[in-house]
């Protein structure tokens, strides 16, 4: 499939260079890092919803002997130059740009919004220290969700924009919207509700920030998905030339999006270092995580389905409402990825669109894992829905509607065309592997006994990076870079802006360079996480299998060329006649011509070559994608639920998935199940809940429930894959998937297993309290 | 402050800390054992466990003074010159983790009770390893490498 | 999440301690396990000036069975109780809900004393002790007092030991032959505190039930005892129907807490649910066991 020189570790599941430092408790994460003198930081967090600040008293703080410094948000105003959020910035969100402080300082908008920072000793200290900071609030009456914030008379968090629609209502219209419905022969409206949930990586957010002022470079070492993004979040707040910002990025204990670009905690500490003259960590706790660092998901949708009597879902009409909570981070740019994505893989020929995004007294909106996810959790769920008022079952309704595989290829009523896609091909894999209709038997027999079992299919595409765009690539996201070196010692660094946080692109990235370039797989270094020396990167949106792969393949053929150039001179032969082989050059059928590619290096520093000779054996690369892609693939789960408790068993999770092919079928397949679990957590566990004053009720493990080892069944992985789409790069993301297609599944098999009960469900979080009031509802009306 | 005296993977450290030092930070911050990592400090993600007298406890739920006098075991004291043990070496050859934030914890959790169950079945295996959060890999790759363990321990 | 500044002693003996509680009264925590204090301290919700450490005073340590009774040293760890032959014998109800608190790692830590004298209501121990009529060993520079569970839990994390006193011991009643008992418990994950839990024990005699105790954990402020449908039960043959109506009685006058996790009236549903559940596997395991 992918024209690998040699296919030796691409396609395996080679062992994690990681492991070995991970294993031994040798991994480096920020709150490891300690500097001489460093300092420790702690917040002062608002108790309130919303609020006027009054006054802030730090005297007592000051007093506490060990610490060292006590800012308020007015003091942070003085060190910092007033802006954007670092990632609304670099993607372009437009609409309205709220306008607030650093810190707080005249008013707070939620609850743990920072109020001051206390730079201290410890952080036991610091911790003391902020406790005695005294704040005097006036009380603002909260807008504690959506529907107060449309009210054009609740009061605006922001004084600039002077009421709480930040994303103001836009509707787009894809195909003949109007005669689809109108011709229709039925038209079915939905709510569908989506819940607020959130990343929480098991590391939370923290840096740690040092200012030299001989030189004046700040340096941070950060938890970070792209160290560049940082670097240009922290050198333009502080008003620091980006050449004098250094951010470092070692291990990162997760983040499915949460920690890009900078926060508003990470820049003040940045701003503290610098104005103490001592480095300064943060290191957030728990309870900060869960209440402050950002949710995710809570959306809304009012949808319109125009189908045929037979089953054929002919245009949607989706009205979307998204709590983007208190300081606009990337919330309102998610309505138009899930406007692009809606129609997914498809037949739908019209496609009406309109969002609203507003602002609460909540924590922010952040990306979270496919932060898109809700189109096809309202898609599969339509189908199904759809399905059982037609009589169908749900993989027929599916395969009625998915759309062809056709050539040109078949393209989604919003533009992209849906190439490569194999949606029939993973529905088809994926009910044959559970047997649907022996499972259908199996169902009634339980069914008869009083156990309720259910199966539950849905599927999904993602843009993995998704296919080439007729505009060609464009913004940050859309061309990859790398530098590769072959080094005096014989080792073939990459040196990457990707900035792994699981994704294993330590031991991925030098499995390709390795097969290309043709050395052992131990001779492949990859550097990441020095702002100084690597090229610009994100890691994130499912797509470095696609761009960083690439670009490492291209990128080793480019350093190999250039290698074998001078080899031709050392050995005195044809570049055309030499190849590199398991770390040796030699001339192709002459083993004993081989020198070691070590040698080769060596002789390149030696500085022995006249100025003719290209000693300088590295190259930078870039990659556009290639042809691109989607990955996707059909998932199914089977539950039992206990009707009585409203408990929920998934028996049984199989998942046929499509990402083209597979740099290491063991991370895949890790990914596709991290993912899956936090889908399964978001139906049965997880919520980020505030009552109706703005007070956040999910603020510790005891009511952010996780799901554990004991919550997650096997998961059984197929792998299809497609008919290449490029000549060589044929490896696409799947970061996200799981966690995009899981609640669907999940949803759509509890359903299936209440619907002796007449249950039909519009919502995505289903504790047992929840079934069981499901059920009394269905039974009552 | 109070002073304290204990063994820490096999060396004995004499020491004088608030009282209200809890073992992980001691841990991590006294003794530059940073391998235990801090994840919730509310006892409930399994993060900071090691083991304490030969059984696995949550190091954030200890005051560091209550080790006075005790065997504590980090995941550094597993393979003190540098080669994977039994264990880590299964959970490697598993593709057991990822992120690795929450490995240490399961490592020590999985010593403690293999040590004590070395039959254990996969259920019991889940159970005994529900009190540790993961957030990247759904757990599976992490009870492979369990069981892997448990098996190559049996020869 | 740091813990807030304390003074700190570790006594090693009960007469230490005792000496300090006089001193400190209600300015005192005492430190028994710390898996339910140190979260509270962390979260700062916990404001003592002294934590009075009894983790050094070994002899509140230790299980021994006497005259139809099981002593429990406040301080014995709740692996140690978990493992002890004397519980399994003879205290079937408090083994059974042993395994069900927490994780491992919090039973290595957690003590018998320490869980019952935090008295969480949603905690497995209270409600064990209630439905058996344990009796507490409390102590201070006056001497010893024996409080028994009826009088022990007073409110939410309240019970009526005074600050000056100590809990030194708890004993539980030895179960006569014909006795099953189970912990039910409906929890959102494994190892979690039970949303509502159920504590329950059945004696037989000649076919028929002598013995009932039944009380829940997480329906109230305290454990609740269901002390109605354990007199209904006296005098009858086990069948569904007498457990369907066991359950109605058990649960009609509960009121339980809502939160996150359920409301009042789901809460009272299940806990009906765990009552015919646990009836049918405490007949089971009183079968079972002769």
């Amino acid at each position: 499939m992918t024209q690998i020189a040699a296919q030796r570790y691409t396609g395996t599941s080679v062992k994690r260079s990681e492991d070995p430092r991970i294993l031994a408790g040798r991994g480096r994460y920020v709150a490891d890092i300690k500097l001489p003198g460093m300092l420790h930081a702690a917040f002062v967090r608002s108790p309130l919803a919303h609020g006027r600040v009054l006054a802030v008293d730090v005297s007592a703080a000051r007093a506490v002997p060990g610490v060292v410094a006590v800012l308020t948000g007015a003091d942070l105003e003085e060190m910092t130059i007033p802006g954007q959020d670092p990632l609304l910035a670099m993607m372009g969100g437009g609409g309205p740009v709220a306008e607030y402080t650093l810190l707080a300082t005249d008013k707070v908008r939620f609850v743990g919004d920072p109020v001051a920072l206390v730079v201290a000793e410890s952080r036991y200290l610091a911790e003391d220290g902020c406790e005695l900071v005294e704040v005097d609030y006036e009380d603002l009456p909260p807008v504690a969700n959506a529907a107060v914030a449309l009210d054009a008379g609740s009061p605006p968090l922001f004084a600039n924009l002077g009421d709480n629609i930040i994303g103001p209502h836009k509707r787009s219209e894809f195909g003949d919207v109007a005669g689809t419905f109108a011709g229709a022969d039925r038209v079915v409206e939905f709510h569908i509700d989506v819940h607020r949930h959130q990343n929480v990586p098991m590391e939370g957010r923290g840096c740690v920030a040092s200012y030299d002022a001989d030189s004046g470079t700040m340096t941070v070492h950060a938890a970070t998905q792209s160290v560049h993004v940082t670097r240009m979040g922290v050198a333009t707040r502080l008003g620091i030339d980006r050449g004098k910002v250094r951010v470092l990025a070692g291990d990162i204990g997760g983040s499915f999006g949460l920690k890009i670009g900078a926060s508003r905690e990470e820049l003040a500490v940045a701003a503290a270092a610098r104005a103490v003259g001592r480095p300064v960590k943060w290191v957030e706790d728990r309870s900060e995580n869960l209440t402050a660092s950002g949710h995710a998901r809570e959306e809304s949708f009012d949808v319109r389905a125009a189908v045929s009597d037979d089953g054929d879902l002919l245009g949607l009409d989706v009205r979307m409402v998204i709590d983007t909570g208190a300081y606009p981070v990337m919330g309102t740019m998610v309505p138009g990825i899930i406007e692009a994505m809606l129609p997914g893989p498809y037949k739908l020929a019209a496609l009406g669109f309109e969002s609203t995004a507003v602002a609460t007294n909540k924590a922010s909106y952040v990306a979270y894992r496919g932060p898109w996810a809700s189109e096809t959790f309202v898609r599969e769920r339509v189908l199904d829905l759809l399905a059982k008022d037609f009589g169908l079952d749900p993989l027929e309704i599916r395969l009625r509607n998915v759309a062809p595989r056709t050539d040109p290829p078949f393209a989604m009523v919003t533009g992209r065309p849906l190439v490569g896609v194999t949606t029939r091909e993973s529905l088809e894999r994926v009910a044959q592997l559970v047997d649907l209709p022996a499972f259908r038997r199996r169902q009634a027999e339980e069914r008869a006994r009083g156990r309720y079992l259910g199966i539950g299919l849905a599927t999904f595409i993602e843009a993995a990076p998704g296919p080439r765009s007729a505009e060609g690539s464009g913004g940050p996201m859309g061309m990859e870079y790398m530098r590769l070196r072959l080094a005096d010692d014989g080792v073939v660094t990459l040196f990457t802006g990707q900035m792994p946080h699981g994704q294993s692109h330590q031991t991925t990235l030098a499995q390709i360079a390795a097969d290309e370039f043709g050395v052992p797989f131990e001779q492949v270094r990859v550097v990441f996480g020095d702002s100084n020396v690597v090229p610009f990167g994100l890691t994130g949106g499912s797509r470095s299998a696609t761009m960083t792969g690439g670009v490492t393949l291209h990128g080793a053929r480019q350093l190999k060329a250039k290698v074998l150039d001078f080899a031709a001179l050392l050995m005195e032969a044809s570049p055309l006649d030499l190849e590199i082989t398991d770390g040796q050059v030699l001339v192709r059928g002459d083993p004993d011509s081989a020198i070691p590619v070590r040698e080769v290096a060596r002789q390149a520093a030696s500085g022995r070559f006249d100025a003719d000779a290209d000693t300088n054996l590295e190259v930078e690369a870039s990659f556009d994608g290639g042809e691109g892609g989607w990955s996707g693939g059909s998932h199914c789960a089977i539950v039992e639920v206990d009707v009585e408790t409203g408990l929920v068993k998934v028996e049984r999770y199989v998942a046929a998935e499509d990402c083209g092919a597979l740099i290491n079928p063991a991370v895949v397949e890790g990914q596709i199940r991290g993912g899956i679990a936090q889908g399964i957590g978001a139906v049965l566990l997880e919520r980020s809940a505030y009552d109706q004053d703005g007070n956040y009720q999910s603020a510790t493990f005891m009511d952010y429930l996780l799901p554990t080892a004991c919550d997650i069944p096997r998961i059984e992985i197929e792998h299809l894959e497609t008919v290449p789409l490029d000549a060589d790069v044929n490896f696409r993301g799947v970061g996200e998937g799981g966690m995009i297609v899981a609640p669907p599944t999940l949803v759509n098999a509890i359903e299936d297993a209440l619907a002796p009960f007449g249950v039909r469900i519009y919502e995505q979080h289903l504790p047992p309290a929840r079934i069981v009031e499901l059920i009394a509802e269905a039974q009552a009306g | 402050m109070v002073d304290f005296s204990l063994r820490v993977n096999g060396a004995t450290h004499t020491s004088s800390v608030e009282a209200r030092t809890t073992l992980s930070d001691f841990l991590r911050d006294d003794l530059d054992l940073t391998g235990t990592h801090v994840g919730c400090e509310h006892g409930v993600c399994g993060a900071c466990t090691v083991i304490v007298d030969g059984r696995a406890v949550r190091s954030c739920l200890m005051l560091a003074v209550q080790a006075a006098g005790s065997e504590v075991t980090t995941v550094e004291g597993l393979a003190p010159d540098g080669a994977l043990g039994t264990l880590q070496q299964a959970m490697a050859d598993s593709h057991s983790f990822q992120c690795g934030f929450c490995t240490p914890g399961f490592i020590m959790q999985a010593t403690a009770f293999l040590s004590a169950r070395p039959d254990a079945s996969e259920q019991e295996i889940r159970e005994a390893l529900s009190g540790n959060i993961c957030r990247c890999t759904g757990y599976q790759s992490i009870i492979d490498g369990v069981l892997l363990a448990a098996q190559r321990a049996k020869g | 999440m740091k813990l807030p500044y304390v003074e700190y002693e570790a006594p090693a003996t009960v007469a230490e301690a005792v000496d300090l509680l006089a001193a400190h009264q209600d300015e005192a925590s005492v430190l028994a396990g710390g898996q339910s204090l140190i979260p509270l301290l962390a979260l700062r919700l916990a404001r003592p000036s002294v934590l009075i450490d009894i983790n050094g005073v070994g002899e509140l340590s230790g299980v021994s069975a006497a005259d139809g009774w099981v002593a429990v040293g406040a301080m014995t760890r709740e692996y140690v109780a978990e493992e002890s032959a004397a519980v399994a014998e003879a205290v079937p109800l408090l083994a059974a809900a042993l395994p069900l608190i927490g994780h491992e790692a919090i039973r290595s830590r957690g003590t018998i004393g320490g869980s019952l004298a935090h008295a969480d209501p949603a905690a497995e121990l209270p409600a064990v002790a209630l439905a058996l009529g344990a009796e507490f060993v409390v102590r201070s520079q006056s001497g010893d007092r024996v409080i028994p569970a009826a009088e022990w839990f007073e409110g939410y994390l309240a019970t009526s030991r005074q600050p000056d006193e100590i809990l030194v011991e708890v004993r539980f009643p030895a179960a006569g032959p014909g006795t099953g008992a189970t912990f039910q418990e409906i929890a959102r994950r494994h190892g979690d505190f039970a949303i509502v839990g159920l504590a329950a024990s059945l004696t037989f005699a000649d076919g028929a039930i002598s013995d009932a105790r039944l009380a829940f954990s997480g329906a109230g402020d305290v454990p609740v005892r269901a002390a109605g449908a354990e007199e209904f039960l006296v005098g009858e043959r086990p069948s569904a129907e007498l457990f369907e109506e066991a359950a109605r009685r058990a649960t009609a006058d509960l009121d339980p807490p809502a939160d996150l996790h359920g409301s009042s009236e789901y809460r009272k549903k299940i806990a009906a649910t765990l009552v015919r559940r646990g009836l049918q596997a405490a007949t089971d395991n009183a079968y079972g066991r002769q």
